[in-house]
């Protein structure tokens, strides 16, 4: 035999020709002919590598190195490089999605490592087309024992005890079948393959075919052998080529070695069989439409009993299984039932192969044991979700099956727990979704897939799904009706219970188990035509826009941006926002999270255009409106929810008195978010334009001390309470109690009244730090004790893509030199003298999913230590303080110390006259939700007097009319977002003055170029 | 398969003994138990298509389409809960509401299938909007009208055209809620292989296919049903004439009939009734007296007397075999017989014959 130094193994699958590996082959070629290397190094062609997403893919042996998306003008560099050279080149290896971490050997990379081949085994190693190759890899071993050594009855009995169950999706035990059909009297029966795969996303029948066709064949000859069969077929699709191909080589060489056809292995036992293709119906893959289409008729179902293992193909008795069932069988024979079933769970044993597609890192093929952990597939071998987004569901099983959502991450994959989820198995494709997926608009997908398959002979199906999809094109669109939800869920029964065949009686798996898991989303498409995740484009003018939780018209004020007109900008800004200014600067831009061009490079920087807005145009002058309506109203809390509804109220004529506890207006603005995210001028000038417009703001004036709830009740006719969340939560350790330890928001308000007194060392941290938490208060927090000169360290008790805070806050706060612990928790404060001297901290390790869908962390005993410490600020979540409300108000406050609110309504509270919104309802929330939840108070408080005084409907004044200038590109090239300017990070460290310093007029302009007009109507 | 094994089951309550090999549905009959159907079509392969013949089976993972579904010892069927009433609704809301299922016109009025369906579940109105396919009616034969906007996919007249006539004209073509029935090409029946045997247009539950002869000439209830027997040949197949104000409107085959044809008929037996009615047909015998002479009516004594006086006139001249008797393939064979004994026995020669030999 020729030995040669190195074997470079290039993918040849389906998924690596197309992204180009056959030129890379070419060129890889010519290059070993040109430097006289081909007596040393042999390129094999092998089948389907399964990492497809990095195709062309190529990995040297012995090393095992491997190179990912290979051009084939890569080539000399890589040929001089690493064979000739010796050395790696790094720019082709692999690259970790989440750490960019190169991983240069293939069983390194967490992908491949993390698998457990079986089926797969001969992936990427061999070279499908040589018999030999596989004989090598003990391919044939288990049919010549199977033939040799074992009765029919004892093979039955073998696959009995492995315990394989049908992988093409139904997991019927594959020993049970072959039973039946071996009870069965005949001396003619076939065996069938199933390789017509057609589940959308699942590609692993195919990658079989291609990369180990023999492994089949095998199978085929040992059923066959088991139930007594001399000839069979496979059922291959016809948009298979390269699998049939394959297929075609391996039966030749087959019967050429004597390992298929006449007298197999000399033992005197014949089987033969061919490939029948079908021509691309989906219901082909039914077992009963599939025997029929073999037979030249329309491919339709039949129903059963009979059984096809009593009457089949032709009526005579025949088993019926997937590609990757058989390509098991040769190796249970010759390694054992025990072997095969030593892995997996109860019920469901050996591996399973799945197609990872979707909103995941690593796409590929990817075999893992039967009950592996969904979030071990989609994180630890999948890679995660790409873009940091978040994990939204997986959809398992195509379209016959279901999606299995956040909450269910640790669920084993096996056949039992994902149908008690609400999924199936399936053949295996494995679809997931991140939060951009709409689960209305996904469920209408599907059904339009099987509705368009549906061969038409069961009412059901034929009419059912039709009508299905109607409905949920429907909702899709905005035009869902109440009952809507519950006539899908009344057909769906009806159709599971009633189709003739498998693919009726699934075709409403994914309604049902979105409904299941996601009925919100089409309560809210149909309700309030509002799509989350901005799929639904009918429902909306622009993503953005729908996605802002006050609907700014964010295409047409960027329009007016790019078009130099930013005062006409403003006035669009004041339409929906009664602080752009403040906006533009803190606001968590979830616009931004949607934007399309996001899809392309990266998101439109809305928050800053907005900002630059009301940084340069003058501000639209405000004139007093006066009070024409005879109810007076009393907001508590002048933070952005209770300011947003007062100023609302008064621009419908309502005389309007705000009640602030503190000694400035603002709430969390003001006392929390410090100065150099959001410098106080900003603040006040937005807040006194509401003044202007005639709303009385009453400073230190707590109702329940300054004002008695009951004088409130008294005075006014209605009331707003909007009083925040300025409490923090404790920690719950020891030592919580000692000095020197802060509430997070205690510090930063304490800082923001006496900021003078902390700088000038009146007041003082000490020399270290430690914030505990990982949202933005924990990171103002520190980034405040820093510039009071700390050094500081916050401790963070999970991983960094699991920070609520904001990724700018988190790297700018790295920036300014704070020292973040991740995978640390707090065990306990240790005290000297009453006084904070350390903080005993445990190193965290990460175990199951949350229902967050976050990776929980658990202790690493022993890995106590200490960090000594003067003060420690627990910034690890806020609550509201609602003890001004008395308990016989009427008015009801929950277990997490919120408002209640009256069933049905989105602003009411308990009592009629009361109304809540903000953190006091939600807990800890942004400053835009704080803004809309301020417009829903006031457009439900003023309809109820309204409706109260049986008046007709509030009509808003008509606006301004302003003209938007619409520019579409004729082509658009990516560029990045424009970088936001800001100081230096050692100025910052040491100043209050505002970070960021906003675009100039040509970054503005450039950067509002950059919006595709999704809103465009053309 | 034993037909004669006993197999014990029951059927909404009740022990009933059925016969390996049965189904659901006939046993249910059998026993006068009801259980609506559409699609099936006895003496046709079991479809199981139209779902609307679904019964509860304990133990059962579904409903169960009982029109397939083979009885077995022990077997607890249910035809009326409501779970199989809702899903039956279901199933037949989506049928009426696929098609332009308008009565008022409909020459099945009265006789329809699925009208009948609706009646019986009490169905006010389906809860989806009526949306018809628009396929243009086939009005290009003067036999067969062909409305697919009223077709409810049952599959029926395909199962009659391959399976029963074995004409294989019909089948399924296109997929999913666009499927239809045809004949191959999407041709309308003139220009394909059929023979318009009408065996599809018997089988129709609906009024997707219907007579156009019978077009606006008489509702179902108008019309007196005649049992006779064909007149075009000797087969002797039992049919029934559908007669208003003494007009035949229309004729159709009855299964119930039994034997020679089952319920079939052919293109004469079913189309070609217009000579009754015509203008030019005989009703009286009419006599020649001389050569030359015109025709003349006479009475059937008449006519029988002049017959028996010339034969036996030429008999007694030339010889009995001097006469030849042919007979007819539209008389029966009772007639036939007859006729070939006349001439045997009575004349008294063997020269006899018949115009199917040739």
């Amino acid at each position: 035999m020729k030995v040669f130094r190195s074997h470079l193994l290039i993918c040849g699958g389906t998924g690596c020709q197309s992204s180009g590996s056959l030129n890379v082959k070419k060129a890889l070629l010519q290059e070993i002919e040109k430097r006289g290397l081909a007596e040393e190094i042999k390129v094999v062609e092998t089948g389907c590598n399964g990492f497809c997403a990095l195709g062309p893919i190529m990995v040297v042996y012995p090393e095992s190195v491997m190179y990912v998306s290979l051009n084939a003008s890569d080539i000399p560099e890589l040929v001089e490089e690493h064979l000739i050279k010796g050395r790696v080149l790094e720019r082709l290896l692999y690259r970790e999605p989440v750490t960019d971490k190169i991983i240069p050997t293939m069983q390194d990379i967490p992908f491949f490592a993390l698998q457990e081949l079986r089926v797969l085994k001969n992936r990427g190693l061999i070279d499908p087309e040589k018999i030999e190759e596989y004989i090598a890899r003990d391919g044939y071993a288990g049919m010549a024992k199977a033939l040799t050594e074992m009765t029919p009855e004892q093979i039955v009995q073998e696959m009995l005890d492995s315990g394989l169950r049908g992988r093409g999706g139904a997991g019927f035990p594959t020993g049970l079948k072959w039973k039946f059909a071996a009870q069965s009297k005949g001396d003619v029966k076939y065996v069938l393959c199933n390789a017509d795969e057609g589940d959308p996303g699942a590609f692993m029948d195919r990658s079989v075919l291609e990369a180990d066709p023999h492994a089949v064949l095998e199978g085929m000859v040992i059923a066959a052998k088991a139930i007594g069969s001399q000839h069979g077929y496979i059922y291959c699709r016809a948009e298979y080529p390269l699998a049939i191909h394959r297929l075609n080589v391996a039966i030749s060489q087959a019967k050429e070695a004597g390992l298929l056809g006449k007298n197999i292995l000399g033992t005197g036992f014949n089987f033969d069989l061919e490939i029948y293709q079908g021509a691309g119906a989906f219901v082909c893959g039914e077992e009963t439409a599939l025997m029929t289409s073999i037979e030249g008729k329309r491919g339709m179902p039949r129903p059963r009993p009979p059984f096809p293992a009593v009457a089949g193909l032709w009526q005579k008795p025949s088993i019926l299984n997937n590609v990757e069932t058989l390509a098991n069988v040769g190796q249970i024979m010759l390694r054992g039932a025990k072997w095969y079933a030593s892995i997996g769970t109860e019920k469901s044993k050996g591996t399973k192969v799945f197609a990872l597609t979707g909103d995941v890192a690593n796409v590929g093929l990817v075999e893992v044991p039967m009950g592996t952990k969904l979030g071990t597939i989609v994180y630890d071998i999948g890679g995660g979700i790409p873009k940091g987004k978040k994990f939204k569901a997986a959809q398992l099983g195509g379209p016959s099956g279901g999606c299995i959502p956040i909450q269910h991450l640790n669920a084993p994959v096996d056949y039992e727990s994902v149908v008690q989820l609400g999924a199936i198995m399936g053949s295996g494709g494995l679809i997931v979704m991140n939060e951009d997926k709409c689960a209305v608009d996904m469920a209408r997908f599907f059904m339009d897939f099987c509705q368009d398959e549906s061969c038409g002979k069961c009412t059901p199906c034929r009419e059912g799904t039709k009508r299905m999809l109607e409905i949920l094109t429907n909702i899709t669109k905005g035009k869902g009706k109440e009952g809507d939800i519950d006539l899908l869920e009344e057909m769906a029964s009806v159709i599971k219970d009633a189709a003739l065949c498998g693919l009726g009686q699934t075709a409403p798996n994914p309604v049902l188990s979105t409904i299941r898991y996601f009925r919100k989303e089409y309560e809210e498409h149909i309700r309030e035509k509002k799509c989350r995740a901005a799929v639904c484009s009918a429902l909306f003018k622009s993503p953005c826009q729908h996605t802002c939780p006050i609907e700014m018209d964010i295409p047409s004020y960027i329009a007016l941006v790019r078009a130099d007109r930013f005062e006409d900008a403003y006035k669009i800004l004041l339409q929906t926002n009664p602080f752009p200014s403040i906006c533009g600067r803190v606001c968590d831009h979830k616009c931004q999270s949607k934007c399309r061009r996001g899809n392309m490079d990266e998101p439109v920087a809305i928050k800053f255009l907005k900002r630059f807005i009301t940084d340069n145009a003058p501000r639209p002058k405000i004139e007093p409106v006066a009070v024409t309506r005879k109810e007076k109203i009393a907001v508590v809390g002048a933070g952005p929810a209770g300011l947003t509804c007062a100023r609302d109220l008064a621009l419908r004529g309502y005389s309007v008195t705000v009640f602030e506890e503190l000694s400035q207006p603002g709430g969390m603005l003001r006392w929390a978010i410090p100065s150099y995210r959001l410098p106080r001028a900003i603040i006040e000038r937005e807040i006194d334009d509401i003044r202007q417009l005639g709303v009385t703001i009453k400073c230190n004036t707590r109702v329940g001390k300054e004002i008695s709830f009951a004088d409130v009740s008294k005075e006014f006719d209605y009331a707003y309470l909007a009083a925040g969340a300025h409490k923090s939560q404790k920690m719950g350790v020891e030592g919580e109690n000692l000095k020197g330890v802060y509430g997070g928001v205690e510090f930063l308000r304490d800082f923001n009244a006496n900021e003078d007194k902390w700088l000038k060392g009146d007041k003082s941290l000490g020399t270290k730090v430690a914030v505990i938490g990982g949202g933005n208060s924990a990171i103002d927090a520190a980034r405040v004790a820093l510039r009071c000169g700390a050094e500081v360290t916050i401790i963070y008790r999970r991983l960094r893509q699991d920070m609520p805070a904001a990724q700018e806050e988190i790297e700018a706060a790295e920036h300014e030199g704070i020292k973040i612990e991740f995978m640390v928790a707090p065990l306990k404060i240790i005290g000297a003298g009453g006084k904070v001297s350390g903080i005993s901290c445990q190193r965290m390790t990460t175990g199951d999913f949350d229902a967050s869908g976050r990776k929980k962390s658990v202790a690493i005993p022993g890995s106590e230590f200490t960090l000594q410490v003067d003060s420690v600020i627990a910034a690890i979540g806020q609550v509201p303080d609602l003890s001004f409300v008395p308990q016989d108000s009427g008015v009801s406050v929950n277990k997490w110390n919120c408002f209640d609110l009256e069933k049905g309504s989105k602003s009411r509270t308990t009592n009629t006259r009361f109304y809540a919104g903000g953190d006091a309802v939600t807990g800890p929330d942004t400053v835009i939700a704080a803004i809309a939840a301020g417009h829903q108070a006031a457009a439900d408080l003023d309809a109820a007097i309204r409706r109260t005084n049986k008046e007709p409907i509030y009509e808003a004044p008509a606006r301004e009319k302003i003209e938007i200038p619409l520019i579409i590109d004729e082509e658009t090239l990516e560029s990045p977002q424009t970088k936001m300017p800001e100081l230096e990070s050692a100025v910052r460290k040491t100043s209050f003055a505002e970070v960021e310093l906003g675009f100039t007029k040509e970054e503005a302009i450039k950067e509002a170029c950059r919006c595709l007009r999704c809103d465009a109507q053309l | 398969m034993d037909r004669r094994i006993l197999i014990n089951l029951k059927i909404d309550g009740k022990d009933i003994a059925a016969r390996a090999g049965q189904t659901i549905l006939d046993v249910a009959r059998e026993n006068d138990i009801y259980i609506p159907t559409l699609c099936y079509l006895a003496g046709t392969t079991k479809a199981g298509a139209c779902r609307v013949c679904l019964v509860e089976v304990e133990g059962a993972r579904s409903l169960v389409a009982s029109c397939c579904m083979p009885v077995s010892p022990g077997m607890v069927v249910k035809t009326n809960t409501e779970k199989v009433r809702a899903a039956q609704k279901m199933i037949v809301e989506l049928l009426w509401s696929s098609g332009d299922h308008n009565c008022l016109t409909c020459e099945q009025n009265g006789n329809c299938e699925l009208q009948n369906l609706i009646y019986w579940l009490k169905i006010d109105k389906p809860r989806f909007a009526i949306e018809a396919p628009r396929y243009n009616q086939e009005n290009t034969n003067i036999m067969i009208q062909r409305d697919l906007n009223k077709c409810v996919l049952c599959g029926r007249c395909i199962r009659a055209c391959n399976e029963i006539q074995v004409n294989e004209v019909l089948d399924f073509s296109l997929r999913g809620s666009h499927a239809k029935v045809g004949p191959a090409f999407d041709e309308d029946y003139i220009n394909s292989a059929c023979v318009f045997c009408g065996e599809c247009l018997q089988v129709c539950p609906t009024g997707a296919i219907t007579y156009t002869q019978g077009k606006f000439a008489g509702r179902p209830w108008e019309m007196e049903k005649v049992r006779t027997t064909c007149a075009y040949c000797g087969v002797g197949c039992q049919m029934d004439l559908f007669v208003k104000d003494g007009k035949i409107i229309k004729v159709a085959g009855n299964s119930d009939y039994g034997k020679p044809n089952e319920g079939s008929l052919c293109v004469k037996g079913r189309f070609g009734m217009d000579f009754i009615a015509h203008p030019d047909r005989l009703t009286k015998p009419l006599i020649r007296r001389a050569k030359g002479e015109e025709l003349q009516e006479a009475s059937w004594d008449e006519a029988y007397s002049f017959i028996a006086e010339k034969l036996a006139a030429i008999k007694s001249a030339s010889g009995a075999d001097s006469i030849a008797g042919l007979s007819s393939a539209r008389c029966t064979n009772e007639e036939n017989y007859l006729f070939q004994k006349f001439i045997r026995a009575v004349i008294g020669t063997n020269n006899v014959d018949h115009c199917a030999r040739l």
